[in-house]
């Protein structure tokens, strides 16, 4: 029982993770500094 | 309905820190110009219906430059509401030049004169008064830093924006200009309106394409500059600059009167030190070895060391309350719910073995972003891109890359969009290509793992990181500028140096945190996502011909050491020919960080508690300190991870630049990293074999590009059957 429960946890985890980053380079951000790079002029170090 | 106000003002002038502190933004501020490229949008505080614009620091609406354009597009396409002009108190005359362009647009202006405390310390004075008198606007004196008066320039602005009017400028030029402007207004068709017609016809005086590109009907107006030409003896452009500064001279000589003790100031008696033509250099060269020195070695070492050795090591004490370690926490959490013992490794020796171990560098990046910010605020980095052009032209680079660069020392992805602001496009594409040699953010892991781990915190492993950077930066520039491709002067470089000044604790604290938080954010995504899949490969693989997981003892049959072992010879004469070393450098393509991630999996956190060993002393058993320097060498020059890759091919525009571009930085790595290895390995232990030799002709050549003359460049070769072929088309 343990083990589902973990395993559920881990998944939505890992689950939210790739949707988050689905949504954010859809949303032109970049996956890697988190910045908002569609708007990003070269400032946000 | 909403109004729209436009922050505009010379670069540097304080635009982003009057933003920030209108609207309650934390956009980056610099003291340097150019730090705004694109235009930011916020909503005033306590008004949800006022927007507020920052619009790139421009000297004028021509379009000679990015920030011009975008800035001058915005202006005249959206037309906000009110402008509120930002001017440079200390450099009045210049920062009006702008002022004057502004207020042809028609579009109601409020003037704050900002960094007025500067003025009154330096006993110059303004009469706010009669300057608003002359200027025919309202004019507000502010101190963006400080916060005063802030509030009553944004409710003029919003005050003049709700009125939705048209604003018609004072000034008059000569009677000759004026005239001629007359006519060219006539003939402007009705798709300008009435308070823009003066722009235009100035533009249209002025020969600017740009903007005849964005009329309807364009009228012919070379007879009106033939005549203003003969008349005045110049071209138009010059007429036009000329007229704007006597006007300018006009208003100073009212309104504006200099303290008569000319002395220095502070900032030029500093500037007679750091931008000193023997002095510059090691004073950048110390105050960058502190820098690196005091993050990684010392204070930043002492933070990661307790995260290491307490967070994700063996526990913690809080005022004399001992508290458990998170992985001991978890492993106590998981046995109690009775995991599964795969669940357990993968959560255990997967992803905190992994997101920890680049967690656990998280302590010494702050530090160093506090440094970083701290140099950016008070205006030294400026200096430092001064001082870097006269070094960077001697190697054909312009000091324009040095921005580029200092950006990259975050992020390489920023930095390589800060490139776009170079027109030279034989110098954009090189500094494309050279700014991630500078360490970014997700290098310094690595870098302070192999400087702790395997050279015991020696002082100058971390600050040779980043002169390594430097080297590969200006070696490149002698190599490829002495080649067909990227011949030729480089671009002028043309920056105003901001008076130094002590920066807000807010606003560094505000860069360290956003910078830091990236990084934190990163972990938290790609980088655990990544450990994922390399606990996964790593603990499981083929035995006796069976899939199934691995022990501790059998990783040598993991997946992923099968994919190792398939690359890793090509790392051999490099010192690190292991697999784990291999797939590490492999994994840091998806983001750099991967590469401490990575070995936090293979060498195991969870090991390390059981027999009490250091964390990564298993690391420094593996190789050499040569090798390990190699490793760092080759990691910090080779191509950038998949988001800078991403970047690089945008900006290069071109499948053959960009593939260019990563097989120059791959191969400019090996090299190197070879070199460092075969003669480093020489130099310690006295080995000398088939690489040495190979180190040696390597490094000769080297010379040889360095030292060679610039034959290209002083040859201009044209195919005539090309030229000819194409007039035939």
């Amino acid at each position: 029982m343990g083990t589902v429960v973990v395993g559920g946890v881990v998944l939505a985890i890992v689950g939210l993770i790739i949707r988050g980053m689905i949504q954010d380079k859809k949303n032109g951000k970049s996956i890697q500094c988190g910045g908002d790079c569609k708007h990003c002029g070269g400032h946000c170090h | 309905m909403s109004v729209k106000i436009a922050l505009a003002g010379n670069p540097n002038c304080g635009k982003t820190t009057l933003f920030n502190a209108l609207t309650g933004s934390n956009q980056f501020v610099g003291n340097w110009p150019g730090v705004t490229v694109e235009k930011k949008e916020g909503k005033l505080k306590g008004h949800k219906d006022v927007i507020i614009m920052d619009l790139p620091g421009i000297y004028s609406l021509s379009p000679y430059t990015l920030e011009e354009v975008v800035a001058r597009n915005y202006l005249i396409g959206e037309r906000p509401d009110a402008i509120l002009n930002i001017v440079d108190g200390t450099n009045i005359e210049r920062n009006l030049y702008l002022s004057t362009q502004l207020m042809e647009l028609g579009i109601p202006v409020i003037m704050a004169v900002n960094m007025m405390d500067i003025v009154e310390k330096s006993g110059d004075k303004i009469n706010i008064q009669k300057l608003s008198q002359k200027l025919g606007c309202e004019v507000v004196e502010i101190s963006a830093l400080k916060g005063t008066g802030i509030q009553k320039a944004a409710e003029k602005a919003v005050a003049i924006a709700n009125k939705k009017s048209v604003a018609l400028p004072v000034h008059k030029f000569a009677t000759e200009v004026e005239s001629v402007l007359e006519q060219i207004e006539l003939k402007l068709g009705s798709d300008i309106s009435e308070e823009q017609k003066r722009f235009f016809a100035i533009k249209l005086l002025e020969k600017d394409d740009k903007i005849s590109a964005q009329m309807k009907s364009v009228p012919d107006v070379t007879e009106e500059i033939a005549q203003i030409e003969k008349e005045m003896d110049d071209d138009t452009e010059s007429i036009i600059t000329n007229e704007r500064y006597v006007y300018i001279s006009s208003i100073i000589n009212e309104c504006y009167s200099k303290n008569k003790k000319e002395k220095l100031t502070s900032s030029d008696k500093i500037d007679k030190i750091v931008t000193n033509r023997w002095l510059a250099l090691p004073i950048f060269a110390a105050v960058m070895f502190v820098v690196y020195y005091v993050s990684v070695t010392t204070i930043g070492s002492w933070a990661t060391d307790w995260v290491n050795d307490g967070v994700f090591g063996d526990g913690w004490s809080f005022f004399g309350i001992s508290v458990p370690s998170i992985p001991s926490m978890l492993e106590s959490g998981l046995i109690a719910v009775g995991c599964a013992d795969w669940l357990q490794g993968l959560i255990l020796d997967g992803i905190v073995a992994g997101v920890g171990a680049v967690l656990g560098f998280v302590p010494q990046m702050l530090v160093l972003f506090v440094f970083l910010a701290f140099l950016e605020a008070c205006g030294y980095m400026a200096r430092v891109a001064f001082i870097m052009d006269r070094i960077f032209r001697k190697f054909g680079l312009s000091g324009k890359s040095f921005i580029p660069m200092l950006i990259g020392s975050g992020c390489g992805v920023p930095g390589i969009m800060a490139s776009r602001t170079i027109e030279n496009d034989r110098d954009r594409k090189m500094t494309i290509m050279t700014t991630t040699f500078i360490p970014c953010s997700a290098k310094l892991p690595i870098v302070a793992l192999i400087a702790g781990a395997l050279f015991n915190g020696s002082w100058w492993v971390a600050p040779s990181a980043y002169f390594v950077g430097i080297a590969a930066i200006i070696c490149s520039g002698i190599i490829l500028k002495k080649t067909k491709m990227f011949a030729g002067e480089p671009a002028p470089f043309v920056m105003e140096l901001p008076a130094y000044h002590m920066p807000t604790v807010g606003n560094i604290l505000r860069s360290m945190w956003e910078r830091g938080w990236s990084f934190i954010k990163k972990a938290g995504t790609i980088i655990l996502l990544s450990t994922i899949f390399v606990w996964f490969t790593t603990y499981f693989g083929w035995v006796d011909g069976q899939f199934r997981m691995l022990d501790d003892m059998e990783l040598n049959h993991s997946i992923l050491a099968a994919i190792g072992n398939t690359i890793s010879w090509l790392f051999i004469p490099l010192g690190w020919g292991d697999w784990k070393s291999a797939v590490a450098a492999i994994t840091g393509l998806v983001a750099k960080e991967n590469v401490v991630g990575t070995f936090g999996i293979l060498f195991g956190f969870a090991e390390v508690e059981e027999n009490g060993a250091e964390i990564w002393g298993t690391l420094a058993g593996s190789m050499t300190a040569v090798a390990a320097y190699s490793f760092l060498v080759f990691n910090l020059l080779c191509a950038p991870c998949f988001a800078a890759m991403g970047a690089i091919k945008r900006e290069m525009n071109n499948a053959k630049w960009f593939w260019f571009a990563i097989g120059y930085q791959t191969l400019l790595a090996y090299v190197v990293a070879l070199c460092v290895y075969q003669i480093g390995t020489l130099i310690t232990t006295g080995a000398f074999g088939f690489g040495t030799v190979v180190a040696f002709g390597l490094v000769a050549l080297f010379i040889y590009l360095l030292a060679r003359p610039y034959k290209e460049s002083n040859t201009l070769k044209i195919n005539l059957n090309r030229v000819a072929g194409a007039k035939n088309m």
